[in-house]
This record gives C-alpha cells, structure tokens and sequence, in this order.
C-alpha cells in the first residue's frame, strides 16, 4: 500500500488515537477503519491547507471520546493477551528459580505474583489511556508508565517482606516436577514467540539468565558474577533493542511516500 | 442547552439529506456542510455520527479508490435511512414553524 504523508501533529493523533481506542478494548478492524477514514479526511483536509485544529475541534482528548463512545466494547483481543502476558512474565521467574534447584514457592508468593500480574496490567492498560487521550510529551509519558512498572516492584517487595516475616503454606515440587513445569514454560513461550512473530521473550530469556548460568561454571567470586551478569544482561537487551529499532526504521524509510 | 447539543440532532439530519443527495465521502461532507454556512463546528463531528448512523443501519459504505490520493469510505442511504430523512424533515418544518412562531412575537 502506499502511504501518504501527514503532518506530524496529524500522524501523532492517529497514533494517539489508535492506542486510545485499543487501550479501551475496542475492535481491531473497527478500529483500523476509523483511523484510516480520519487520515484520509486529515490528508485531504492537509492539502487544501487546513490545520489539524479544524478537523478535531479545540479538545482532542474529548474528540477521541466521541469516537470511542460510538464504539463496541471487544475485550477478546485482550482476553487473549492477559493470560499471555501473565504467563511470559512467570516463566521469567520460574525458569530462573529452576537453575538454582527444584521449584518451592509458599502460598503468599504465588498468589502475591498473579495479584501483581492483574494490577501491573490493569496500571499499564490505564498509563497508556491515560498518555494517548491527554496526547502528553515523551518525557511526561516516559513518567507515567514509570508508575505502574514502580508500584509492581513496591507490592514485589511488601511480598517478599510479608513472606519472610509471615509463614504460609509452601510447596515443593520434586525435581521431575520442577524440570516438568519449566519444560512447560519453555514450550509455552517458544509457541508464544511464533505466534506474534516476536523474538522478545527467547532474548529476554536468554540476557537474563544466561550469563548467570555461564558464569556459575567461573572461578569468579559471587559478587563479580552478579555484577557481570547483570551488566552482560543490560548489553544483550540495549543491542537487541538497538537491532529492532533500526530494523523499524529502514521498514519505515523502505516504503514510498 | 450549549450550541453544540443543539446541533448534534440537526447535523445527523442535515448529513442524511447530503447522503441523499448524491453518494458521498466524508471530506465531501464536511466542505459542503461549511458550504451551507455550518462552518463553526469541527469537520470531525462527522465521523462519530456516521459510525453512529451506520450502526443504526441508516447508511451503508463502500472503499473505492481515488485518483488523487487513498482510497475512500463513500457513504449511501439505506432505504431506513430514507425514512429517517424524511421523519426529519416533517419533525424540523414542525419545530421551525414554532420556533419562529415563539421567537418572532415582539419583534
């Protein structure tokens, strides 16, 4: 398809307004019509030299209400993605623990975890509505998605407090049972990872618990392991980060204007 | 009654009686409603009435490519939509006679 070119502002709108939209649960399709009806009416509008400000009217946070109240609700997209997420980021966890022996987690830590899980998403879902309805800054942005990533680390840590100081019940799986969860994991994110057709989660994966798998076979001592592993971990994500956005980039450049 | 409100009802019926008139996409719609003087509200106004009226299934609409640039949503009246027009034109012809009859005494 060849794509048209808006101002800035105009494609920072649609942009907005997409994440909006999909960050309120709406449809996919219903979606992608709306947005590519307004730019046609923001492309046109752009070449008989009208500004963005005549077409979405002084407020657009309250423009892209309107739109969005003449919506269906259609939570199976996230439906599908909740539980996605919820288990990617516990396989993180469990697949670490693993490599320090078997698996043994007490009531609190388990239930602690899928309680963080909800809320960190529910936080997430709310920065994005929040940061696209108010078409706020970068830096304002960056803010506020700060919040929900520090509040699941503070209900991490009361946890983990709590858990020290309070006895649960605990459970200990065998060592067959432990290899048999992470075999689990281990599929489930590698079936994940063909699917939405993203290498995230292997590199995640890899970056954060290879270097401490391939140093605990050094003579280092524990605190240059750590510090090497964290830092090895760091560089694995910022190149692969690196590799992504530069990979975004040429596809963006690649098609004609 | 902010003049927005107030307008809101009017435009879905001025935008059936544009439709109706001959197939239409929405930058059309939007530089005739300023043609006709409608030039203080925002052209996007139109497009939650749209969805809105083609949920209502009082529009139907058709991707057809341009020459000029995207491809664009043409808009046409179903035949509900038809009636609607009509309804509304009999409740406006109603209302302005009132109106007037109310706001013109005195002057």
């Amino acid at each position: 398809m060849v794509e048209y070119q808006l101002s800035k502002k105009s494609e920072k709108f649609i942009d907005d307004l997409k994440l909006y939209l999909f960050s309120s649960g709406k449809n996919d399709v219903e979606i992608k019509e709306i947005t590519e009806e307004l730019e046609v009416h923001l492309y046109e509008a752009e070449q008989n030299g009208k500004s963005i400000d005549q077409i979405v009217g002084a407020s657009p946070k309250e423009y892209m209400k309107s739109i969005s109240s003449e919506m269906k609700n259609d939570y199976r997209a996230w439906a599908k993605y909740v539980p996605l997420i919820i288990i990617g980021a516990m396989s993180f966890s469990i697949l670490g623990d693993l490599m320090q022996g078997p698996l043994s987690y007490s009531l609190l830590k388990i239930i602690g975890s899928m309680i963080n899980s909800i809320l960190f998403l529910g936080g997430v879902m709310f920065a994005f509505r929040y940061a696209a309805r108010n078409q706020v800054s970068k830096i304002k942005e960056f803010l506020i998605f700060m919040l929900p990533i520090m509040i699941s680390m503070l209900f991490i840590g009361a946890i983990l407090i709590v858990d020290s100081i309070y006895q649960t019940p605990v459970i200990n799986f065998s060592v067959a049972g432990s290899y048999l969860i992470g075999v689990i994991f281990l599929v489930f994110i590698i079936f994940f990872s063909v699917w939405a057709k993203t290498a995230v989660l292997i590199v995640t994966l890899i970056a954060l618990h290879l270097p401490t798998l391939l140093l605990s076979f050094t003579t280092f001592n524990e605190e240059t392991r750590l510090i090497t592993s964290m830092l090895i971990t760091y560089l694995l994500m910022g190149l692969y980060l690196y590799y992504v956005v530069k990979k975004e980039k040429r596809k963006k450049e690649g098609t004609p204007t | 009654m902010s003049q927005t409100q107030m307008m809101k009802g009017i435009i879905d019926g001025c935008l059936l009686a544009i439709i109706a008139k001959k197939e239409c996409y929405g930058y059309e719609m939007a530089e005739s409603l300023s043609e006709y003087g409608f030039d203080t509200i925002s052209e996007g106004t139109i497009y939650p009435l749209l969805m809105r009226m083609q949920r209502e299934g009082l529009v139907t609409s058709v991707l057809r490519n341009s020459t000029a640039g995207p491809k664009r949503k043409y808009y046409s009246l179903t035949s509900e939509g038809k009636q609607e027009l009509t309804e509304f034109q009999t409740r406006w012809f109603q209302l302005e006679k009132c109106v007037n009859a109310v706001i013109k005494e005195g002057i």
